[in-house]
């Protein structure tokens, strides 16, 4: 496994997303509610760049709680990703469709915020002040 | 073809393409008044749009433009990219959704005249762009006029009309239009989009709910065109009329075929001048093309249809670009045997239009 510092906290605001090229695989860091989320950006379908996809919620029948098949509900908001190509939603949290969570799929990556090693290196050189970076979204491999 | 200045060539035809105006209201300067004034710059059918996108996401243009509305980044985007050598291009105009015969005439006839100017005689250099005359059926008479209108020019292949009408196509009101086609040697070529919207029936006994139930439902209108087609005896009348399928499903003709060859044994009494079996018309007068391709789980299944309805002569492939339901020439379909490939990818519409 082999880490990649990818954007710091700042550059992707919740609800945004930034694509970037990792070993020569498009991956994008996805921003949920503040909690950082890596999908691989190929549509199990047909290979769209699925990441390009829409970020929203999704909407379902609430019988479970109320018996109600007409009654529905509107939940997940912003955790949602909808291909941009035949719409398939996939949960930005597992990578996981919802016609198919186990079938369907599209590969999640570990994210941590902090500092690379290599930085902590980099940092302990300088005989001089330096301010380091702890928010650095960093992509494991 | 001029090859200069075109990237690898992956001998694929795809046979639907939507062009879009970068602006609704520039069809507009293409109609005279009160015309011009009364057009309402509304591209949309109004009932049943797509909940979720209509168009791919990723289409959009670099300039923030409609999707397919720049000759240049369709082609970097589509032609380029999976190496197409010619794109049929059917514009959506809705004509067929004014309850007025001459506004719809007007419409479809402005939309050709923009799509020759923008998308044919201009930007268009390779010539990889070729076009459909759109007409309205609600006047055959003016739609066979239109037809004339643009017999000769180098790259209109086909007419097209929506498959959403008033009564179903066998029937002797739009002769005039498939004269017209055979005169000039188009094929015909059917979309849907307006089952339902305005003066236009609908496919199903009673409007659907939803887009989803409305948008399954397509395929049932084809069935009921072809049936018509075939029993009223249409390609026995017009024996150089070519009807081409767009966007209305391939996996559903097999079966209907049986059912139809067995019903005309007795009751070819009724319909005299069908003097075939149904199925033989097929390969003869009519071609499918493949978006939106079934997708059986199993993927063997879908070889066996192709089979059944004897793909290799008839089945032309689409994408229906930048529509959302996109079919990408690499993905969408099963691994095929290479010379079945070739003649669904490019041998059969090479054919049918006449192409290098």
């Amino acid at each position: 496994m082999s880490a990649h510092v990818v954007a710091s906290i700042d550059e992707v605001g919740v609800g945004q997303s930034k694509t970037v090229e990792i070993e020569g695989r498009s991956i994008s860091v996805f921003n949920v509610n503040g909690e950082f989320y890596a999908l691989r950006n190929v549509c199990p379908h047909q290979g769209a760049p699925v990441c390009s996809g829409s970020v929203g919620g999704m909407t379902v029948c609430r019988e479970k709680n109320t018996g109600k098949l007409g009654e529905v509900e509107f939940i997940k908001k912003g955790e949602i990703l909808r291909c941009p190509w035949h719409g398939w939603e996939f949960d930005i949290k597992t990578g996981k469709s919802i016609f198919d969570p186990d079938g369907c799929l599209v590969k999640t990556y570990k994210v941590t915020v902090g500092i690379m090693e290599s930085e902590k290196a980099l940092a302990q050189v300088e005989t001089y002040p330096v301010t380091v970076n702890f928010n650095s979204i960093i992509v494991h491999t | 073809m001029k090859k200069s200045n075109v990237k690898k060539l992956n001998d694929i035809i795809d046979c639907d393409v939507h062009p879009h105006p970068s602006d609704y209201n520039v069809i507009k300067s293409y109609m005279s008044e009160p015309w011009r004034s009364r057009f309402n710059g509304n591209g949309k059918r109004g009932i049943y749009d797509n909940p979720i996108h209509v168009n791919r996401l990723d289409s959009v243009t670099p300039h923030g433009g409609y999707p397919c509305s720049d000759p240049s980044y369709m082609r970097e985007q589509l032609l380029d990219e999976y190496g197409i050598n010619y794109a049929i291009l059917l514009p959506r105009a809705f004509a067929t959704k004014y309850p007025s015969p001459d506004f719809a005439t007007v419409v479809a006839s402005a939309f050709n005249d923009w799509l020759a100017d923008v998308w044919l005689d201009n930007n268009n250099e390779d010539g990889r762009c070729k076009g459909s005359i759109t007409v309205a059926h609600q006047d055959p008479q003016a739609a066979a006029k239109e037809i004339d209108r643009w017999a000769g020019h180098p790259h209109m292949v086909q007419v097209m009309m929506d498959s959403g009408a008033r009564a179903p196509f066998g029937q002797r009101q739009y002769y005039p239009i498939y004269e017209a086609c055979e005169r000039n040697g188009f094929p015909i070529a059917l979309h849907p989009g307006t089952e339902g919207v305005g003066p236009n029936e609908i496919m199903t006994p009673g409007y659907p709910t939803t887009y989803i139930e409305w948008h399954t439902g397509l395929m049932l209108s084809f069935q009921a065109h072809l049936i018509s087609f075939i029993t009223e005896g249409v390609f026995e009348r017009f024996p150089g009329l070519k009807l081409v399928l767009v966007e209305g499903g391939s996996a559903w003709l097999p079966p209907l075929l049986w059912r139809l060859d067995a019903e005309w044994k007795p009751l070819r009494e009724e319909v005299p001048w069908v003097k075939k079996r149904p199925s033989e018309y097929i390969l003869e007068h009519v071609r499918i093309t493949s978006q939106p391709l079934e997708n059986p789980d199993n993927r063997e299944h879908l070889l066996q249809m192709f089979e059944m309805m004897d793909a290799k002569n008839i089945l032309m492939f689409s994408s229906d670009y930048p529509h959302w339901d996109f079919d990408s020439p690499t993905r969408s379909f099963p691994k095929l045997p290479e010379e079945l490939k070739k003649r669904i990818f490019f041998e059969n519409a090479r054919a049918l239009y006449n192409l290098d």
